[in-house]
């Protein structure tokens, strides 16, 4: 007896490519919300910074020269002001005015700025997100140094000739560190690996990896779970087909579904957003091997859960912590080192990495070796469980 | 005698503390259409199963052609055909499509498909649905189809769990034509059932209760199996006869059989003269009696209620 009958493989094939096809509802959603999603993700995730936080701004030193900060302020898009009274008394209750920050100018600011005691700015900030605090204190600091510079080049264009000669008496070397120290010290940045700094494509194998998790693993895990459910699995069982040809028969139809969603989200990514994708041949290796890696997942669930319903709560809650671990929309760096070794036994943190190397670094096979070997195996032990708790309903 | 194809050897299964089926032993000849009767829970299913390789003994073995049903159940799939108790094909696909699909599944060359499929559709009479969706079936056809799947491989034996439960007397009639020329054909036919009337289109009958097998024999060595004629007697009012006769010591059992009384009792003359002498109830009159050939029924409640006193061991 062969080890695998590929007309035994074809005929599961077909059967299940037939389910696919005349359950016309499932196959219009598998059709049409990839794309859309994409398009929704991918406008999503287009800017990676935060804009437009509602914001009150209070000028109690009501002078120009607060002012021309207000001015400088009012510039920086993090930002959508809202002027308060000068005589507000409770600023503190952001949730009462209806915004995250409050921006104090406080009475005497101009006159402590003179004096060579500058009064700090106040600024109220709503820490509930952590992220939007240091977003807005980091943009407040930003219009102030640059609004410092501003004053700080005025100053030093109004400075009476006097103190030109006095300077003049000065030894050279004092003189230079001087003016060093007046001009802003800066670093000259070269952006490499995405140049544009173009967040949509950090993103796409995200995009792809969520999209393809959440297809596929639940339609797989739906498909031995169904048979079981309507007792046809017995049926099945009792014909001369092995365990391991009905298990490769039912990944087949949507191993081919899948590369042809791959394709689409690429497409649309590519046409729409002008994603580039390098080295194809790679980059198709890695989907493979993902798709493998996932598809073997939902047949593990599907094997192991009674009913479709099981199925469908197995894979929700195994993809729940995915979405969030596996650095597809952000860097793993963020997770404590601890969480990061959870990270890496989801597929789609591996995928997300080998697909970032390959295509925005243009990189070498052996730097993303490791997360094929991972990958693979993933898709080995996942199928050999399957089989394995196939098994099981023998008994 | 012919070769036996199915031999069970103290074949037991339990799950847990349940024992479904218990130490049972028989075998089954090429030919033969074994009707397998019990109740529901008797052990029917479970027994079938376990000799289709679905699961596994817990104790004793069964073999079909000399193959163990568990070590060599891959071996031993293609040899039967199976149509379970629950309608178990893909409601979506075509009945034309369920049959390529079980023909691949079976591994029937492609070349010889087509025709097979042809043949069994013309046999199942179906060849109009050919391209119907198997959801879209009547219950009789859908139940037609499954055994014609069953068929696909050409297996020369069949195990049928209930075939004809939840059928109109037409289908019913179809199904038990189709198995009379399935085994005229030279198929063994092992068939479950509580139909009483079914057991008696079977050339072979096991009793099965408890998950012990109270008798197998030929339907008619069965119903020689009982030592005494069967009494019928009419008495007005049934009702009340009924539940007077059923608390009388001597009588084993009694039946309601078409607006007659049949009594379970070790020696109805004995009975019936005194009952002429002296009748024992007043309020209910004895209109007349007679004496009737025990049937199915009959049998299989005198051996499944234990009414020793009416049985002798049947010449099997």
């Amino acid at each position: 007896m062969k080890w695998l009958s590929l007309e035994a493989v074809a005929s599961v094939a077909y059967k299940e490519f037939l389910h696919i096809y005349r359950d016309r509802r499932v196959l219009l959603l598998v059709l049409t919300l990839p794309p859309l999603f994409t398009l929704l993700f991918g406008h999503a995730f287009e800017t990676g910074e935060l804009t437009g936080v509602p914001s009150l701004l209070i000028d109690q030193d009501n002078t120009p020269r607060a002012q021309e900060f207000i001015d400088i302020i009012s510039k920086n898009k993090t930002f959508q002001w809202r002027h308060g009274l000068p005589d507000m008394k409770d600023e503190s209750n952001l949730l009462g005015h209806g915004v995250r920050a409050a921006l104090v100018i406080p009475a005497g600011w101009n006159e402590s700025l003179e004096n060579g005691d500058p009064k700090p700015l106040l600024l109220y900030v709503d820490a509930s997100d952590i992220n939007t605090a240091d977003a807005v204190e980091g943009s407040v600091r930003q219009s102030l140094g640059d609004f410092q510079l501003k004053q700080r080049d005025r100053m030093i264009e109004t400075l009476p000739e006097e103190v030109f000669e006095l300077g003049k008496q000065l030894p050279v070397q004092i003189r230079k560190r001087f003016v060093s120290m007046m001009e802003m010290w800066s670093v000259d940045r070269k952006l490499l690996y995405n140049p544009k700094s173009r967040v949509i494509d950090y993103v796409v194998p995200g995009i792809i990896g969520l999209i393809l998790q959440l297809l596929t693993v639940t339609l797989m895990a739906c498909t031995i779970a169904r048979e079981r459910e309507s007792g046809t699995l017995y049926q099945l069982m009792v014909t001369s087909l092995r365990r391991r040809e009905i298990v490769i028969g039912k990944m087949l139809p949507y191993l081919v579904v899948s590369v042809f969603l791959v394709l689409v989200i690429m497409v649309v990514s590519g046409w729409h957003f002008g994603v580039a994708f390098h080295q194809l041949p790679a980059l198709a290796l890695v989907c493979l091997l993902f798709l493998l890696c996932s598809l073997g997942l939902g047949l593990l669930i599907s094997a192991f859960s009674r009913t479709q319903t099981q199925a469908i709560q197995f894979s929700v809650f195994f993809l729940l912590p995915v979405f969030v671990l596996s650095g597809a929309f952000a860097p793993l760096e963020q997770l404590p080192t601890a969480v990061r070794y959870v990270s890496e036994l989801f597929p789609l943190t591996h995928f997300c990495r080998a697909f970032r190397l390959v295509n925005m670094y243009d990189a070498g096979l052996q730097f993303y070796t490791g997360d094929l070997v991972i990958l693979l195996a993933g898709a080995l032990i996942t199928f050999i469980g399957a089989v394995f708790l196939l098994r099981r309903i023998e008994q | 005698m012919t070769e036996p194809v199915i031999v069970l050897k103290h074949l037991s299964k339990s799950f847990g503390n349940v024992h479904a089926v218990r130490d049972l032993s028989f075998q089954i000849e090429a030919g033969t259409i074994f009707g397998f009767l019990g109740p529901n829970g008797a052990g029917k299913t479970t027994t079938m199963r376990m000799l289709c390789g679905l699961t596994h003994p817990t104790g004793g073995r069964a073999t079909i052609d000399g193959l163990d049903v568990w070590q060599d159940r891959q071996k031993v799939r293609t040899k039967f055909g199976y149509v379970p108790q629950r309608f178990s094909l893909y409601p979506d696909l075509t009945v034309a499509e369920n049959f390529r699909f079980f023909g691949g599944a079976y591994g029937v060359p492609r070349a010889e498909l087509e025709s097979r499929v042809e043949r069994l559709l013309r046999v199942i009479d179906l060849e109009e649905k050919k391209n119907t969706a198997a959801q879209s079936l009547s219950g009789g056809m859908r139940q037609l189809l499954a055994i014609g799947c069953a068929l696909v491989h050409d297996p020369s034996l069949l195990f049928f769990d209930e075939p004809t439960v939840g059928l109109d007397p037409v289908h019913r009639q179809q199904i038990w034509n189709l198995l009379y020329d399935l085994s005229h054909e030279g198929k063994t036919i092992f068939v479950t059932t509580h139909y009483m009337d079914e057991v008696e289109r079977c050339t072979e009958v096991g009793f099965i209760e408890e998950g012990r097998l109270l008798a197998k024999a030929p339907p008619r060595a069965l119903k020689s199996s009982f030592r005494t004629r069967l009494l019928e007697v009419d008495i007005e009012p049934l009702m009340p006869a009924l539940v007077r006769l059923r608390s009388l010591p001597e009588l084993l059992g009694v039946s309601l059989r078409s607006g007659g009384l049949r009594l379970y009792v070790s020696d109805p003359e004995k009975l019936l003269a005194r009952w002429r002498e002296n009748w024992p109830f007043p309020d209910l009159r004895l209109l007349g009696e007679r004496w009737v050939e025990p049937d199915m029924e009959d049998v299989f409640t005198a051996y499944s209620q234990g009414y020793h006193g009416v049985l002798r061991k049947p010449a099997s």
